[in-house]
């Protein structure tokens, strides 16, 4: 389970402090899906950074699957991250220097994998995207779709437990974006991850477990 | 080490797969360490042109007086020596009518003076000496005091014998160096009328050869009584300058990499900005801080040994191209002491000129891939995500 309690982040900018999050508290069952919606600005993505331990509130806590993450050491919340949480994000940020193959073994490698396991989860998982003939392609021969795509891949490779995606259809149509957090949903469950999206898409948010609705870093009570 | 590996595995990928951002931030450690090789090894040359010059016009590497005739020549010719010439200084006065000077004659065997000393080549009128001719060979200024030309007679006067021997002019020579153009002359052994007690020896080497060595050789087969000196001892002037040399091109060098390391550090930080993103992302996998800075050191370390290795093989052409007909700085050097022979120079590989120019890049490129290391280990992931 993940739970949060009485969250709150402020930003300082050159428009004065600004409340990204303000007293935000709820739990997330295990291997839920999340929709978290809401206008720009509303708090959708420090929220998402806050579960993923990218982002420290001022006050509150963010209790991931028992481990209150915001208590420990950068060292150990890094190693945390590394081996519990995994990004989607707008833009599929794949690594430009790496090929398909190399970017969905990255994380498999940075958690000590086996060669001959890593081979075989990122052959399984190119298969799951329907990428199995692109591993040897570089980022820029792919199609934004297929960056995605690549990048669910990518961060579902080392079965985390929680499954962050920022705004992963932003650049997408409606039809491939719902076909990627369709596939990430059943990627996700089949590794028994629990997913959080954010999003600005009706039908995307239709998909999920959970719908929270945000406005002005507050959550709205929960509509299901 | 297994992570080791991998980050490896990542900088050179990274590297290898950003060819054209690579190229262009190694090409300018490339070209400092392919200059810095080159004029560090012309300044060995410059010290090699001036050692050679200085010795080999007379003196030698080493030189001893005072040498009983117990001894030859053979017995000084040990493993590392290339000859040994044999001179006898007489004390004496030189005349010419009216004209006197009082002089040391210096007795010798021109062949082998011919063949390890370069004094022969100075010679603006006539020529050097030969054996079994009654011949002289003397300072321009000797010549002018004494009022001759070559052809011409002198009377030598020993002062430990009665009995004077007449001399003919065989070449007058000029070496711009003091002690060879004031107050000596030469002349073959055997037309002198009296013997010696002892003998002064010059002593030279094979290429590189420390005198040190041979002298300390000398000292466990010799009576210790012989006072040996090198060329360090008897030209004080040269080694200072010769270490002057070596203390300047190090400046030299330290100054070109500080330069150098300042627009390597801007362009590294070009560089790691431009990947700023990657590091961002990485960091939101659950890389430290402490990977990210040890990534980017180990791009710097492998960046620096391909640059180095293609510099080193850059500066090392060059030198051996100019090493082969060498630079001539006769124009330069003409009036100058030390190239009172050759102004011919002949870039020298050593460990000095070959390794510290890729030592100082490494260590500078290390003291400015610092700043960048830092800048993205110390940021947040959630900015650097915010700001792409």
């Amino acid at each position: 389970m993940i739970q949060l309690e009485g969250i709150s982040k402020e930003y300082r900018s050159g428009r004065g402090r600004v409340l990204a999050l303000s007293d935000v508290s709820f739990n997330i069952e295990k291997t839920s899906t999340v929709s978290v919606f809401g206008k720009s600005g509303s708090g959708k993505t420090t929220l998402l950074y806050c579960i993923g331990g990218l982002e420290r509130p001022e006050n509150g806590t963010v209790t991931c699957f028992g481990v209150d993450i915001h208590s420990l050491s950068e060292k150990a919340l890094c190693l945390f991250q590394r081996k519990n949480v995994g990004f989607v994000f707008q833009h599929g940020n794949l690594f430009t220097y790496l090929t398909v193959f190399e970017n969905i073994a990255f994380s498999l490698e940075l958690n000590g994998f086996e060669r001959n396991a890593i081979v075989n989860r990122v052959g399984e998982l190119l298969e799951g995207i329907g990428l199995s003939d692109a591993g040897a392609a570089f980022p820029y021969e792919l199609s934004g779709g297929e960056v995605q795509r690549v990048s669910v891949a990518r961060a579902i490779a080392h079965s985390p437990q929680v499954l962050l995606a920022d705004e992963p259809t932003a650049s997408l149509d409606s039809e491939t974006g719902r076909d990627l957090v369709k596939l990430m949903f059943n990627m996700g469950h089949e590794q028994g991850c629990t997913m959080i999206i954010t999003t600005h898409d009706p039908d995307i948010i239709k998909l999920a477990d959970v719908r929270l609705p945000i406005q002005d870093g507050k959550i709205e009570p929960e509509d299901k | 080490m297994r992570y080791l590996k991998f980050w490896i595995k990542i900088a050179f990928l990274f590297l290898s797969r950003s060819v054209r951002s690579t190229v262009v931030l190694s090409l300018m450690v490339i070209i400092a360490v392919s200059v810095l090789i080159f004029l560090s090894a012309l300044a060995i040359g410059v010290n090699d042109a001036m050692i050679r010059n200085s010795i080999g016009l007379y003196s030698g590497h080493i030189s001893v007086d005072f040498l009983p005739h117990s001894l030859n020549p053979e017995n000084l010719k040990i493993n590392g020596v290339a000859g040994v010439l044999k001179r006898n200084p007489i004390p004496g006065i030189l005349s010419n009518e009216d004209h006197v000077a009082t002089i040391t004659m210096i007795a010798v065997n021109p062949v082998a003076e011919s063949k390890h000393t370069a004094i022969w080549k100075k010679a603006i009128k006539g020529r050097y000496i030969q054996n079994g001719e009654n011949s002289i060979f003397l300072s321009s200024m000797l010549a002018k005091q004494l009022g001759v030309q070559t052809g011409g007679m002198l009377q030598f006067h020993p002062a430990i014998s009665e009995k004077s021997v007449t001399l003919t002019v065989s070449g007058i020579y000029k070496t711009e160096i003091d002690y060879l153009d004031r107050g000596i002359a030469f002349c073959p052994f055997e037309i002198l009328p009296v013997k010696t007690t002892t003998w002064r020896a010059a002593i030279f080497l094979k290429n590189g050869i420390d005198p040190g060595q041979i002298i300390r050789r000398y000292r466990q087969l010799l009576p210790k009584s012989l006072g040996f000196k090198s060329w360090k001892e008897t030209m004080p002037d040269l080694l200072q300058l010769i270490n002057l040399n070596y203390v300047s091109m190090s400046i030299v060098m330290v100054l070109v990499f500080g330069v150098v390391s300042v627009g390597i550090a801007c362009a590294f930080v070009i560089f790691i900005f431009k990947n700023f993103r990657e590091y961002g992302i990485m960091k939101a996998m659950g890389v430290t801080p402490r990977e990210i800075a040890c990534l980017i050191v180990i791009e710097v370390i492998m960046m620096n040994l391909f640059a180095s290795i293609v510099g080193i093989l850059g500066g090392f052409l060059a030198v051996l191209i100019a090493s082969r007909t060498g630079i001539d700085l006769t124009y330069f050097t003409s009036h100058n002491r030390y190239f009172v022979v050759s102004g011919i120079i002949y870039p020298r590989l050593t460990f000095y000129s070959l390794y510290l120019p890729p030592i100082l890049a490494f260590f500078f490129s290390m003291v400015s891939a610092t700043w960048p290391a830092g800048l993205v280990a110390r940021k947040k992931a959630a900015d650097i995500l915010r700001s792409i």
